[in-house]
């Protein structure tokens, strides 16, 4: 009798703050390295290598900061990478919808077998067609450009399949009633689909615009000049450099996450749904 | 005038070409390239010279090579498991009507979407063995220091606790949406029935949750199997070629020693596996969740 009373569906509320207790705990697991990378950052030299290890810096000590943006010329490191993930993001967002419309839309001849072979190429890691892809550029001179970083990445079959998801939920009635009116397609996409579709765009920029920010493999065997180079590989240039200035590099590595952390802020909840969705869907 | 479908059909591709392009110049060729390069000798400069399958006679051969594939089974036997057992336990936590879930659920993301170059600079300070803050901690519970970084089997442990801290959250968000598509009404059923929670979890909520389990192991261990930027960071391959992964094998051959074929012919051998999983993937896990 007492079970069946006890309210259906809900955490009494003494196991509910044990539970809460847990997941508080694992977050702050989780994120000792975010507030560790942060707090050291603002630490001078001595307070680095003191031990025990001090939790917060006596005061907020900029020099890591300044170095990295004087002694290298972080900067341009920032900015390459802001410039490389902002053209991918873009391009995708425009390329993968024209495609995705067309497989959600148009039938055309082959759509069928094109589409499956475009899944396809989300089986195939880049690790293996690396070095192809290396000699490729190398054929066409492109190696050490921003060609190199943006071109392979301007469409993907995932953005495609995305967007595709998202253009057949839009009633066919809607498609042909623009057709008949002399609305080319073109236009149709543009001034009708895109502003029905915002969330789904801008999940699919996101997505690309955190790939490229993050991407480390590709850059680092297709960049090598300082002007070309992204701030994952500065990263790592600056550690092959300085090794032990832990300051310094600190401070580079919350360069390169928190833009990142800041706009998953923003867009956090797009972000997080998209990804139940997509990795539900495949 | 074109009829409706020869425009149909024109537009279709005319909208398709610039994947099409991309794709076929950047993934398809490649494929065929990286299979015939496996089969010369190659460094770049002098003329490619065709050696059959001696690249692979060669590869498999190797100590060093069985090194990479041993080390790689270990991280991805260190890292899957932890990931998805972790992950299942934390959606569950969620998914307990508790207050604050989307707080947590972009807290324990945050890993998912840092950029690994960066963590791991944190994670080569925190692993530290003298200043480290890993070892201060164990020195709180009264445990001797580790070498971390400097000793080869530590060295891997410290790069699969980079790995699970890396993905847990990702597993952790799609369990949770499976878990929050299963309908109340099995779990108000057993209760009337007079189930515990713990059964709960164990007769409805873990089978019911198998494919997306699966889903996310599969997805693991493909992603865990391409390991490559926590150990070019954190310990470029050693101590000792203990943590020489197949991913970073294959690029020091590739891009350090120039042996291109040879390095193919890894690239194949990687490709293989992953692809073996994702076929699994995409024959099991069709229909990633039903429950009617």
């Amino acid at each position: 009798m007492s079970k069946v009373k006890r309210k259906i569906g809900t955490t009494p509320p003494g196991l509910r703050i044990v539970i809460e207790g847990v997941l508080l705990f694992f977050v702050l697991l989780v994120n000792v390295p975010f507030f560790w990378m942060i707090s050291t950052s603002f630490k001078l030299g001595p307070e680095i290598l003191a031990y025990p290890p001090r939790m917060f810096p006596s005061k907020l000590n900029f020099d890591g900061y300044k170095y990295i943006w004087t002694l290298v010329p972080f900067a341009r490191y920032f900015l390459n990478t802001l410039f490389v993930s902002f053209s991918i993001s873009v391009s995708k967002i425009i390329l993968a919808s024209f495609a995705a419309y067309a497989f959600a839309k148009i039938p055309f001849k082959g759509k069928n077998t094109i589409f499956f072979i475009f899944l396809g190429t989300m089986m195939i890691p880049m690790e293996v067609i690396i070095i192809p892809n290396y000699i490729t550029l190398n054929l066409i001179g492109w190696l050490d450009t921003y060609w190199a970083l943006i071109i392979p990445f301007v469409v993907g079959a995932f953005s495609i399949f995305l967007l595709r998801q998202f253009f057949m939920q839009i009633p066919q009635d809607l498609d042909d009633a623009a057709v008949i009116d002399g609305c080319g397609r073109t236009r149709y996409l543009l001034t009708i689909v895109y502003p029905l579709s915002k969330p789904a765009l801008l999940t699919v920029g996101l997505y690309a615009f955190l790939a490229s920010w993050n991407s480390f493999l590709w850059p680092l065997i297709v960049t090598n000049s300082d002007n070309m180079r992204v701030i994952q590989i500065a990263l790592k240039a600056l550690q092959d450099s300085w090794m032990i200035d832990w300051t310094s590099l600190t401070a580079a590595s919350t360069i390169a996450t928190v833009p990142i952390i800041v706009l998953f802020f923003f867009v956090q909840k797009q972000f997080l749904e998209g990804i139940a969705i997509t990795g539900l869907k495949g | 005038m074109l009829k409706k479908k020869q425009l149909d059909n024109i537009q279709g591709w005319f909208f398709i070409a610039p994947p099409v392009v991309v794709f076929t110049i950047f993934i398809f060729i490649p494929m065929f390239v990286a299979l015939f390069i496996s089969l010369q000798k190659w460094n770049l400069l002098s003329p490619m010279r065709f050696v059959g399958l001696a690249n692979y006679s060669k590869m498999f051969s190797s100590g060093h090579f069985w090194n990479s594939v041993m080390v790689s089974l270990l991280y991805v036997a260190g890292t899957v498991p932890v990931t998805v057992v972790l992950g299942l336990i934390i959606a569950i936590l969620l998914n307990q009507g508790i207050r604050g879930v989307s707080f947590y659920r972009i807290m324990i993301y945050l890993p998912v979407i840092t950029s690994m170059a960066a963590a791991a600079i944190v994670f080569q300070y925190l692993f530290e063995p003298n200043i480290g803050l890993f070892n201060h901690i164990l020195s709180l519970f009264g445990l001797p220091p580790m070498q971390w970084l400097n000793d080869r089997h530590q060295a891997l442990l410290a790069v699969i606790i980079v790995g699970i801290w890396k993905r847990v959250g990702y597993n952790a968000i799609i369990l949770l949406a499976g878990l929050q598509a299963i309908p109340r009404y099995y779990y108000e059923a057993a209760t009337i029935d007079g189930a515990s929670r713990f059964q709960m979890v164990r007769k409805i909520t873990i089978p019911l949750l198998s494919s997306v389990t699966f889903f996310v192991t599969v997805m693991q261990i493909i992603a865990s199997f391409k390991v490559f930027t926590s150990i070019v960071i954190m310990t470029e391959g050693g101590p000792a070629r203990g943590t020489d992964v197949l991913p970073y094998f294959l690029y020091k051959n590739a891009f350090q020693y120039h042996k291109m074929g040879y390095a193919s012919a890894a690239a194949i051998f990687l490709f293989i596996i992953i692809f073996i999983f994702t076929v699994l993937q995409f024959k099991f896990g069709e229909k990633k969740v039903h429950y009617q």
